[in-house]
């Protein structure tokens, strides 16, 4: 009885992939793209080129674009070569599939946990707790949160591992909106009748949370983790097309779009590749994701 | 899907370009047109805030600045000459007592743009000025040199007691050391006159009273500024500026590659503008394919000295062997191509601390290796200095304002070849000069830097650089280079006064301080811009590596 | 009364508490803004007059406490004839630009106003139109289009489309200008022509959201019972749908603009650097590079102040739309 979604949330994955075509192809790229950035160095060495040695050869002598068109792609250089370094663009698109996925399945597993545990707390306590945690999340939803994280990327010293930095930051600015959801579901789960017998037995709160709300959370919480992947990864790829994500030369999809930016009009594919790569991995986790809330909301199933 | 279509759509695109730009043969007769008096130049600025305050300014004597102010002495620059210093407002100086005190005589007959006479006091007022508190950050040469430690500029009520104005032609400065450069000095913005009793106010460079060919008629914040003739500046006794359109107008805070794109494209008034800033290594790969916008960039032959500094006084780069190992780990080959495309644009390699231009430089090369660098005589210097598996762990800090890190990169990537390992971190701009110029102790390793002489004079370059007396407090001796031997040299030189004399004895010090290594040389840098077909006499001269926009014209 | 008040209350202290973030996120850099009055060379003793003229001598909580002071008394900066006036309510002074920090943000206000308003409008119409149509058309074509569309919309990062049409329709087909702003005081059809490119990039990337939500909103309320109801009692499905549907569609739709809006700034941030336009998002970065502290305080706070409107805004558009948010 206390646990009727959970055990649905396998069955309900498998009935989606089944069902949903979207769903399948975003699955099914999401778990290529993952492939590729776990086997980064063996797809690598397959190629022959690592993301960091700079080759003049593969250059244009007369102005530093990539030799030849299309960026220079060739049996050679798969994806062609970076403009100016000579750089393999598909060893730096490989290894910055990882940087991706690191930093964004990361900083999802740190603002949901964040978000739920902060969100149960609001919505199970209630009273002063709920009011002071509403009105934080409030003020986190507002607040210029990029603007904080070029600052902190100037205060953090460079010791620092980035990608820790940057799992910890984005992952702490994205706890409010999973806390807003988690609360909402708590308040109702809060007056059903199992929630109410484990408190009269003397359940702790810390208790009730484990055994009694979080089974009943794992939907809505997988269906928010998997929508709320891509926009860690593009907040990832945002920050270092600022310029204050990952540090070079550890290759990110969000950086070789920055630098592709001058580079628009004489190389597109050089913006292209890098782009779709992001494009690509996003689409993936919102068509899973908008499948599975289809699946797991019961309000939605009459929806498709 | 669609993305697959959007890839087809672009790929035509970019082909379509590409035909456009072989068939595209315009003629381009347009270089040789000659300037004349008249019509309205435009500037296209990157920058949001232009100063026509010369306290607060550090621009070059032949820029922006140099429009509206005239200075004490003023530079003539050619191509294929080095920079002389030549009279502005007055002579180039004379000094009787060895470089200690000295004394300029003022044309007869100045007027400022509102009609009084500029006199010797208004000289001394505005380097005064360059004093006080509100009016910071520009160039203060001088400072030091008039003993003004504890002076607080003339707003309150105190005058510099080094400067004497005789009478309304005659101004004398007495230093506190014999100083050769000191008519160099006298060509940098503070010298600029400012009325006396004037300017006090903090929007001052949005109405400086001007003394050059053109005064401000309008400056509309972050937008635009516009100059127009100043009637009572007088051609005949200026022999720096030609003053030839009728008006100049700054368009500001506008994007660079935009800039580049307009400018590439020449229609309208366009075609009378050019662009202020650089143009990056992508514009000029795009300008290369199209005819017309290629035959109006114009390159600077040489510029800034490029180079890695090493900080000296931490271990292990403490021991000049380590240091000397660098000269050839570097790929100065590589390091071109990351920051133009093509050595071409990026400039020559660099083996001397004095840049091309400056009278008394010489050409020699200590550390002669390949342009791809020599990695294996780097790895051999380490090990003879005890480090047989290379350096792990440097720090190359860096600026991030200027655009350095795939330069950076590629010097990372070059260091690897010899088994030295180094960070990157990128610093905001003030950030990296607290690190570099103010810090104690400071952490980073490595730096990379660019220096170009604040005016055309060995001492310039070499001095602020490598003086004991320029480590942290501010100063730009960021490879924390101290050698006792070479700070007596440095100060015997600046003591000199023969132009000659003294571009000897540089040329040693130069010499003398590339042997302990503290930097590595790497290119002199050159600057690319691009101008509109009706822009002419539009010319880069061997110092410094910026147009000349006092010679600037239009033609018809 | 009171809720007002207590709302109020609210308000203020989320700004002091942006306000103090920013102030000390900024102080823990390792970096003196005094730097850049101090000139070239830069000595000790020039770095310490200009700190003491910009205020940067105090402690730091004295110079927050300064600060604040500021906005109800106004500033002086420095004494005597050189000093600098900066009139009540001071939001700082730039001295990197020379000038009020309030002036700096009226200056670019306009620019990053007619972005996020041209855009909202745009991705709000079409976004709620395209989800009320493929609500009431589910499962036709112009149903699946309209979702693997907003799909797309939802995922793909505003600078690459906005590159991808920077490049296709602005370089190589040459139909819409790029990177130049002109006032809408100057000349509303050049203001307009300048800014379609961002506004449809924009509307894409965000009206996306709106179909979704749009579209599942109009589902379920299609299926509630005042809508059976209603449909029984014989009414025309028009009015069903204009009068009862959709005004329950808003509720959410009002939210999620509200939200968006509120976080203006900092998309703005991204779309002005793509499209280079020169707003408060530019002067927040260019803020950032020059560590030009006076104007990162005054655009953060300003863009706090946006989001508790925006959010006070929401809240009392809810009262409106929803006869039931009236009574609590």
């Amino acid at each position: 009885m206390s646990t009727p979604v959970a055990r649905s949330v396998p069955a309900a994955i498998r009935s989606v992939l089944a069902r949903d075509r979207w769903a399948l192809a975003g699955t099914v790229t999401v778990v290529v793209i993952g492939l590729v950035a776990i086997f980064a160095d063996v797809l690598t060495a397959i190629e022959g080129h690592d993301p960091y040695t700079y080759d003049a050869t593969a250059l244009d002598p007369a102005t530093g674009l990539p030799a030849g068109s299309f960026g220079g792609i060739s049996a050679e250089h798969w994806f062609g070569v970076e403009p100016l370094t000579g750089r393999d663009l598909f060893a730096i698109v490989v290894h910055g599939a990882r940087t991706s996925f690191l930093i964004g399945l990361a900083a999802t597993v740190v603002s949901i946990a964040l978000g739920l545990l902060i969100g149960a707390a609001a919505g199970y306590l209630g009273g002063w707790a709920d009011r002071v945690i509403t009105w934080t999340a409030d003020v986190f939803l507002g607040f210029p949160y990029l603007v904080f994280m070029i600052a902190l990327g100037a205060v953090v010293p460079a010791e620092f591992p980035r990608a820790l930095l940057l799992i910890v930051v984005i992952g702490f600015f994205g706890w409010p909106s999973t806390a807003r959801i988690v609360r909402a579901q708590v308040l109702t789960l809060k007056d059903r009748n199992f929630v109410k017998a484990a408190r009269v037995l003397g359940a702790s709160p810390w208790q009730i949370f484990r055994t009694e709300l979080l089974p009943n959370l794992w939907g809505p919480v997988l269906v928010m983790a998997t929508l709320s992947v891509p926009g860690k990864i593009g907040l990832e790829a945002a920050l270092s097309f600022l310029g204050v994500g990952v540090l070079p030369p550890t290759p990110s999809w969000g950086r070789s779009i920055s630098a592709a930016i001058d580079w628009v009009q004489v190389d597109p594919v050089y913006l292209l590749i890098p782009g779709l790569a992001l494009f690509a991995v996003t689409w993936g986790f919102n068509a899973l994701g908008d499948g599975l809330r289809d699946a797991l909301d019961p309000k939605s199933v009459t929806k498709r | 899907m669609s993305s697959k279509k959007l890839l087809a759509v672009v790929l035509v695109g970019a082909l379509g370009a590409a035909a456009c730009g072989a068939n595209d043969q315009k003629p381009s007769g347009d270089a040789a047109a000659k300037p004349d008096k008249g019509g309205t130049l435009r500037v296209l600025s990157e920058s949001r805030t232009l100063n026509f305050d010369p306290a607060k300014s550090q621009s070059l004597a032949i820029t922006t600045l140099g429009l509206v102010h005239r200075r004490l002495t003023g530079w003539q620059n050619a191509v294929g000459q080095p920079a002389k210093v030549v009279p502005d407002l007055g002579d180039t100086g004379k000094t009787t007592d060895g470089g200690r005190t000295w004394t300029f005589v003022l044309q007869d007959g100045l007027k400022f743009s509102d009609g009084t006479p500029i006199t010797s006091a208004d000289v001394k007022w505005g380097v005064e000025r360059s004093f006080a508190p509100a009016f910071g950050g520009g160039l203060g040469y001088h400072k030091d040199l008039l003993g003004g430690a504890d002076y607080k500029g003339p707003f309150e009520g105190k005058e510099l007691d080094s400067i004497e104005t005789p009478d309304p032609k005659t101004i004398t400065f007495k230093l506190t050391r014999p100083y050769g450069d000191w008519p160099w000095i006298a060509s940098t913005p503070a010298f600029a006159p400012v009325p006396k009793g004037k300017g006090a106010e903090p929007d001052y460079q949005e109405h400086a009273i001007a003394s050059g060919p053109y005064q401000i008629q309008t400056y509309t914040k972050g937008v635009e500024v516009k100059l127009s003739r100043n009637p009572n500046w007088d051609g005949s006794k200026d022999q720096v500026r030609a003053g030839l359109p009728d008006e100049v107008v700054f368009q500001l805070g506008q994007d660079a590659s935009v800039v580049s794109q307009r400018l590439a494209a020449d229609s309208g008034d366009d075609q009378f503008a050019f662009g202020a800033s650089f143009a990056s290594p992508a514009q000029l790969a795009q300008l290369q394919a199209n005819a017309s916008a290629k035959s109006r960039v114009v390159t600077s032959k040489s510029g800034a000295v490029a180079y890695v500094a090493l900080n000296t006084q931490k271990a292990p780069l403490n021991d000049v062997k380590v240091r000397q190992a660098f000269q050839y780990a570097v790929n100065r080959s590589a390091y071109q191509i990351a920051s133009a495309g093509t050595a071409a644009l990026a400039g020559d390699a660099a083996t001397t601390l004095i840049t091309q231009g400056i009278e008394g430089r010489e050409q020699f090369d200590l550390y002669p290796s390949k342009p791809e660098g020599d990695p294996d005589k780097a790895k051999a210097l380490l090990a003879e200095a005890g480090f047989p598996n290379g350096l792990e762990n440097l720090s190359l800090v860096l600026n991030k304002s200027n655009n350095q890190t795939e330069k950076a990169e590629a010097i990372q990537a070059a260091l690897a070849r010899a088994n030295i390992k180094v960070t990157l971190r990128t610093l905001e701009a003030d950030a990296f000069e607290t690190e570099t110029n103010l810090s104690e102790n400071p952490t980073y390793d490595l730096t990379l830097s660019s220096w170009q002489p604040d005016f055309p004079s060995a001492n310039a370059n070499i001095q602020p650089l490598f003086a004991t007396s320029e480590i942290g407090k501010g100063g730009y001796n960021i490879s924390r280079y101290s050698n006792p031997e070479v700070d007596k040299l440095i100060e015997e030189a600046q003591s000199t006064v023969d132009p000659a004399e003294a571009g000897k004895k540089w040329a040693a010090i130069d010499k003398r301080i590339l042997q302990d290594s503290p930097v590595v040389p790497l290119i002199y840098t050159r600057n690319s811009f691009i101008h509109g077909s009706k822009v002419g006499n539009f010319f880069i001269a061997d110092f410094p590596a910026y147009p000349n926009y006092l010679q600037v014209g239009i033609s018809k | 009364m009171r809720y007002a008040l207590t709302r109020l209350g609210g308000m203020v202290l989320v700004l002091l508490i942006v306000a103090f973030c920013t102030f000390v996120v900024f102080y823990l850099v390792p970096s003196d803004p005094a730097l850049l009055a101090c000139g070239k060379p830069c000595t000790p003793e020039n770095l310490a007059l200009a700190r003491e003229f910009m205020g940067f001598d105090e402690p730091w909580w004295q110079q927050f406490l300064t600060f604040l002071g500021g906005i109800f008394t106004g500033r002086t900066f420095g004494t005597g004839a050189t000093a600098i006036h900066c009139a009540a309510p001071c939001f700082g002074y730039s001295f990197r630009q020379n000038t009020d920090v309030l002036e700096l943000i009226g200056d670019r206000l306009p620019v990053t106003f007619s972005l996020a308003i041209g855009a909202a409008v745009l991705w709000v119409v079409a976004g709620v139109a395209i989800g009320v149509l493929a609500a009431l058309r589910k499962d036709t074509w112009f149903d699946r289009v309209a979702l693997a569309g907003s799909v797309i919309g939802v995922s793909a990062p505003v600078y690459l489309v906005g590159l991808l049409g920077i490049l296709v329709l602005g370089f190589q087909l040459d139909v819409v200008p790029v990177g130049n702003y002109t006032a809408f005081a100057d000349d509303p059809v050049r203001w307009a022509w300048g800014l379609v490119l961002p506004w449809c990039v924009l509307a894409f990337a965000h009206g996306a959201h709106y179909v979704k939500l749009t579209r599942s909103q109009m589902l379920e309320t299609m299926s509630e019972d005042f809508i059976r109801t209603a449909r029984a009692k014989g009414v025309p499905e028009r009015t069903v749908v204009g009068k009862h549907a959709l005004r329950n569609v808003l509720l959410p739709v009002v939210t999620l603009t509200g939200i968006e809006f509120g976080s203006l700034l900092g998309g703005a941030v991204i779309t002005e650097r793509v499209f280079s336009l020169p707003g408060l998002g530019g002067l927040l970065i260019e803020a950032v590079h020059n560590r030009d502290l006076p104007t990162l305080l005054g655009c953060t706070l300003f863009s706090g102040f946006l989001v508790v409107v925006a959010n006070a805004v929401v809240d009392l558009s809810y009262g409106v739309l929803d006869p039931r948010a009236r009574l609590t």
